[in-house]
């Protein structure tokens, strides 16, 4: 991690401070804010310095309304708003920019909450095609589109671990409704896919990522049987990940649920040196955050006051 | 050297179109070959040019049935290489699954087209342009697209003939649904079905119309595609200088109307032909490679009506 991951995180900083998906590309709030959580973990000057640019960049970045852009020049905010304030919450210089950005993950809707859309749905026999409770929602990609897993994982998240403080007292029925949705769309065997369990009665197959993603945000439900049953396939899953992004995050799920796995330093070294990847800032990311088995950026922001 | 325009023409102002159907019964056959034969007859302008093969890569896929075969991807690389090439890239933007990496391993694409550092496009993290459309079929009026399919010289479409639980089927026109940046849009890109699918893809050709277009046709997928369906022997590659001819042709080999295919009826407005009087068909007949696919029942007045016997 210190030979490889950390020094090209270094080298792909931008100079307007963030972080493209690959080394030279243009900056981008999604994989700035992934390489300043991972730089969270490192303790030198280098990262200190390299963390000041990337939160100039993020701050410029912010839209008016509180949330983040996917990419320059788009007016409407979107799931990566969750990414950028998970990385704030260690940052209390900037509370008020946090609170604009939960502000407005807290009044984000996904399309099916509307209650017209429920009503076209049920008309159009569409719940039979896709059997999920459309009552449960959570967060959607984009703006006014419906929910999937990961996004809503991504925002469970960030509400779960922001200052009490900054959390509006609706803040409860959203998490209990994001949670069910999260439940509802857990595939049959256990384990999550972007959010079809069923498509005409077939079951999707899960995935690694959106389980895991699925996992961290239940992570306070860890007797809850869908949590062990998903716990349970992500370990079996576990020999067939060919990526270290996506075997990065698994041993993070699995890690901060008690379910660590003793080879992960192993198998995502063999993957970099091998050499034979495909490199981009989330998933170099997420290896440094998964080698450091201290996982700040997941927890509450209380707790972290207090360590 | 941004990529020109593509001509939006009516059918009555577009030369005819040209679509080859080649027989290959098994992934195992001589495909380069096979294709390098068949691209020469088109006579593509390919030489010294950038070449973008926009793979369909849905998601991870260890079966190998829902994804396009890497066997049919690298026999294509091989082939405009040997045309003369300067550059063949292999790109796509998986739909389902963020980790691309996860998703070219799950197909041992590296087995069959060497590394990919170089070679591999992750569509879905490229760098972007905003695109203003000009059809405005769907709602959509931009799209933030990757810089490198606005940037190459030659655009070649490679689905898997499969049909689609939305669209009826999914070829080589839904398949530039996957240069739809995920990075930009999410995984899977939801805004494009609630903008309507059917339109988004007319809007979306208009905005990077093919060039060229390939379809892996051996094993294709019926019932529940695009992924939870079939595998279908079919035994052919489809190809074609013209996206919705060989979106058609393909639909007449799977036994559907592409009349009834909205978004081939659709684009058959504006991007290419439809009609088999101005399609110049090469190879095998239709006919003759017609492998009947089964259809989920929301979509049986898509089947050609049977003929007694």
């Amino acid at each position: 991690m210190e030979r490889v991951c950390l020094p090209y995180l270094r080298d792909a900083q931008n100079e307007d401070g963030g972080w493209g998906f690959q080394h030279g590309s243009q900056s981008r709030v999604e994989p700035t804010a992934w390489a300043l959580l991972a730089l969270s973990e490192s303790a030198d000057d280098a990262a200190a310095r390299a963390t000041a640019l990337g939160l100039q960049y993020l701050l410029r970045a912010q839209l008016t309304d509180g949330s983040w852009p996917a990419a320059e020049g788009q007016e409407k905010g979107c799931w990566v708003t969750s990414l950028a304030c998970l990385t704030l919450i260690s940052q209390p210089q900037f509370r008020e920019r946090l609170a604009r950005g939960i502000r407005w993950l807290i009044d984000e809707r996904p399309g099916e909450a509307r209650r017209w859309f429920r009503f076209l749905r049920r008309l159009s026999g569409a719940r039979r095609t896709l059997a999920q409770n459309d009552y449960y929602y959570g967060w959607s990609w984009t703006a006014g589109t419906a929910s999937w897993v990961e996004p809503t994982a991504m925002a469970l998240i960030v509400l779960r671990n922001s200052p009490a403080v900054l959390l509006p007292a609706q803040v409860q029925r959203r998490i209990q409704l994001a949670e069910a949705m999260l439940y509802d769309r857990m595939s049959p065997g256990g384990g999550w896919n972007c959010g079809n369990p069923l498509v005409y009665g077939v079951p999707g197959e899960p995935q690694v990522c959106q389980t895991s993603w699925a996992l961290l945000a239940l992570r306070d439900h860890p007797d809850r049987p869908e949590v062990q049953k998903s716990l349970d396939w992500l370990e079996t899953s576990w020999r067939r990940i060919e990526s270290p992004g996506t075997l990065a995050l698994a041993h993070i799920g699995l890690n901060l649920l008690g379910r660590s796995r003793p080879d992960v330093r192993t198998a995502l070294c063999s993957f970099y040196e091998k050499n034979e990847i495909l490199w981009n800032i989330p998933a170099v990311s997420s290896t440094i955050l998964a080698m450091s088995e201290k996982h700040k950026w997941l927890n509450r922001s209380d707790s972290r006051m207090k360590s | 050297m941004p990529r020109a325009a593509p001509s939006l023409l009516p059918p009555y102002a577009r030369p005819c179109s040209r679509v080859a159907i080649r027989r290959a019964t098994s992934y195992q056959a001589d495909l380069e070959a096979l294709l390098y034969e068949t691209l020469r007859e088109f006579d593509l302008p390919v030489r010294e040019k950038t070449v973008l093969l926009k793979a369909n890569l849905v998601g991870l896929d260890s079966r190998c049935v829902t994804n396009t075969h890497p066997a049919v991807i690298a026999a294509a690389r091989e082939a405009f290489l040997r045309l003369g090439a300067a550059e063949v890239l292999i790109g796509d933007g998986p739909s389902m699954d963020r980790d691309s990496q996860a998703v070219v391993e799950s197909i041992r694409l590296r087995e069959y087209a060497g590394p990919l550092s170089r070679t591999f496009v992750d569509l879905n993290v490229d760098d972007v342009e905003r695109v203003v459309l000009k059809t405005h079929a769907s709602r959509l009026k931009e799209l933030y697209l990757p810089k490198t399919v606005r940037g190459v010289d030659f655009l070649v479409s490679m689905p898997k003939l499969k049909t689609h639980h939305w669209a009826g089927v999914t070829l080589s026109l839904k398949n530039m649904f996957g240069i739809v940046p995920g990075g930009c849009y999410g995984w899977p890109k939801n805004v494009l079905h609630w903008a309507g699918i059917d339109n988004s893809i007319l809007d979306i050709n208009a905005a990077a119309r093919p060039d060229f277009a390939i379809v892996d046709g051996i094993i294709g997928m019926e019932g529940n595609g695009p992924i939870q369906g079939d595998p279908t022997p079919c035994g052919v590659l489809v190809l074609g200088d013209d996206p919705v001819a060989v979106d058609s042709t393909c639909a007449r080999v799977m036994g559907l109307l592409p009349e009834r295919i909205k978004h081939i009826a659709r684009a058959a407005t504006l991007l290419g032909h439809m009609q088999p009087e101005k399609i110049s068909q090469l190879g095998e007949s239709i006919e003759s490679t017609k492998t009947p696919f089964a259809v989920l029942k929301e979509f049986n007045a898509l089947r050609q009506p049977r003929i007694a016997e």
